[in-house]
């Protein structure tokens, strides 16, 4: 008689532990941990869609978690939870490293495109101080203030490079090379059509004293 | 067949047979629907689900993250054969949200494109029109650095319009769209008094007090109209030879003070003819600039705080030949040929007039460049 009596004691103390399951408070705040760091990392920018997963993933498992708080706890189950934050956690991490990755290789692109922007500029700062004004030729001030805009936008991928936004600092960069190549071409056009202004000039000049 | 025999056979085939039924209900998701949602997941990668259907990607993304895992808990899970397979009809609604935000997806990226493109097509026409008339209106240099700005917007706005970033586009141009209302506006603060009747009638009041002193006194006078670019030789009040002319950098301009580039308008003389050797332009007319009327403007435009404190006045305003080095430039005088400079400086004696003036009509080339751009920036 005592036997069956200790056979339902633990059968009864087992369910009571099974039924008692807690939620996964750890590992919840672990992987929105890992999902945070994978953001400051700039997954939503250079993994947009991965990221849009890790989140989904970390709905669904909160969705679960508040699913098995509702039930009677002693029919309680956290696995599916379990599992699904230990994948956002991985994956979290997997993202984080490509992410950074991702994040680097647009640094240095950036990085580039601003000094090609730079020395472009610079450039066009030597040619401006050698630009021909004539009759014919754009005022000399409107190439000064194109080269002073050129100047001043420089300042503006710094800001986003400081930003941590690459893609707008190399979109930037190249649209101001771009630029200080085409002012450097017509600046080079009208030296070149002052040079033979000039060269005519003194061609007249020499035939004029040899008569 | 001996019974030992008939119960060995009979206990394999009830083997079978439980073995049998037991894998049959075993559920697995169907391989084909798997593929389907994971060739749809890649697909939504590729389009930029999360950016262009973000409702719909999460929904998508959250019950396919919820199937995995039912299928990873559920991998062992032994169902009857008659019993309907759930991971199936989970897969088919997740393939449905797939498809779902994929078309959603689709539709609006389009729309982002096209709408992206159909705006930096309309900003590029109206960059063209403005740039055009900024240079029939020679004020460019009014602008200062704001073209270059706005280029390098329109620029920006093509490259993230390639790379696929619409609203970035979109933003750059918004942004260059600003700075071009920006500069109407400023152009029309600046060159509206070309538009204003009572002050182009004033001018044409000094054009024919000009012309008819030429008549009167039978003498030479020059008239220069800003808008036209025009020098014109009155000779006993009749024009006997008009030239193109060129005004200073930013010659349009109402002269303010020295340096600004600006060509002034008023009624002067020639006080000094300065022939070859006597001028770094070829040959000059010196000009009586500033006269009572340029210093009473000036002390009152300093008074008001409207010139920079330290600003001078200014003077040397000629109307001369150009540079020997073609590297020359005119900071707010008058510069023609050198072969109209000769019979200009033949015709004309110390002491005559030269009346430069804005305009002589309200319909001058200013005037309808600026309404034009205006219109255009209202329409």
């Amino acid at each position: 008689m005592k036997q069956p009596f200790i056979c339902y004691l633990m059968v009864s103390a087992l369910a009571l532990a099974g039924g008692c399951a807690q939620p996964p408070t750890d590992k919840l705040t672990t992987a929105e941990k890992a999902i945070n760091e994978a953001r400051a990392a700039g997954a939503p920018t250079y993994l947009a869609e991965d990221f849009a997963k890790l989140e989904g993933m970390l709905t669904t498992a909160k969705r679960e978690i508040a699913e098995q708080d509702a039930k009677f706890a002693m029919l309680r189950d956290y696995d599916k939870a379990e599992q699904l934050l230990a994948a956002v956690e991985t994956d979290a991490a997997r993202v984080n490293t490509d992410a950074t990755k991702k994040k680097e290789e647009a640094k240095a692109v950036a990085l580039q495109a601003q000094q090609a922007a730079q020395e472009a500029v610079k450039a066009t700062q030597e040619l401006v101080k050698k630009a021909p004004v004539g009759k014919d030729q754009k005022p000399l001030q409107a190439i000064k203030a194109d080269a002073q805009g050129l100047i001043a936008s420089l300042s503006e991928v710094q800001t986003a490079l400081d930003a941590g936004d690459y893609r707008v600092a190399q979109i930037k960069a190249k649209a101001i090379q771009e630029k200080s190549l085409a002012v450097q071409a017509e600046i080079q056009r009208a030296m070149t059509k002052v040079g033979a202004a000039k060269a005519q000039k003194d061609k007249q000049v020499k035939k004029h004293s040899s008569r | 067949m001996p019974a030992p025999t008939r119960v060995f056979l009979s206990g394999c085939s009830m083997m079978i047979l439980l073995i049998g039924s037991l894998a049959a209900c075993v559920q697995t998701a169907p391989p084909e629907l798997l593929e389907a949602v994971e060739s749809l997941d890649r697909d939504l990668v590729a389009i930029q689900g999360a950016e262009f259907a973000p409702t719909e990607y999460a929904r998508f993304v959250q019950d396919w993250a919820a199937l995995k895992g039912r299928m990873l808990a559920e991998e062992d899970v032994i169902r009857w054969p008659w019993e309907p397979n759930p991971l199936a009809a989970h897969l088919q609604k997740v393939q449905e949200e797939g498809e779902q935000a994929m078309a959603v997806a689709t539709q609006r990226k389009e729309e982002d494109r096209r709408d992206a493109e159909a705006r930096l097509t309309l900003l590029d026409r109206r960059l063209r029109i403005f740039n055009s008339r900024v240079d029939e209106m020679e004020s460019r240099v009014v602008l200062g650095q704001r073209p270059i700005e706005t280029e390098l917007l329109v620029r920006q706005a093509h490259s993230f319009l390639d790379q696929g970033l619409f609203a970035r586009s979109l933003q750059a141009t918004e942004q260059a769209s600003t700075l071009i209302v920006a500069q109407t506006a400023l152009l029309t603060t600046e060159l509206k008094r070309y538009a204003d009747e009572r002050l182009v009638g004033t001018w044409r009041q000094m054009a024919r007090r000009t012309i008819a002193w030429s008549r009167t006194n039978q003498a030479t006078a020059i008239l220069v109209n800003k808008a036209d670019r025009r020098l014109t030789i009155y000779r006993n009040g009749r024009p006997v030879v008009s030239y193109q002319v060129r005004l200073g950098y930013n010659g349009i301009m109402e002269k303010r003070y020295q340096g600004d580039g600006a060509t002034p308008e008023g009624q002067y003389r020639v006080v000094k003819k300065r022939d070859r050797g006597q001028t770094q332009f070829y040959r000059a007319l010196l000009l009586d600039y500033p006269n009572a009327e340029d210093r009473r403007r000036f002390h009152k435009a300093r008074r008001a705080g409207a010139i920079p404190a330290g600003a001078f006045i200014g003077g040397q305003i000629e109307i001369h030949g150009e540079d020997g080095l073609p590297m020359s430039q005119t900071l707010g005088c008058l510069m023609l040929d050198n072969r109209q400079m000769d019979k200009l400086f033949e015709k004309v004696e110390v002491g005559a007039p030269v009346t430069i003036i804005g305009a002589l009509k309200v319909s001058n080339p200013v005037a309808l460049a600026l309404a034009d751009l205006e219109q255009f920036e209202e329409g």
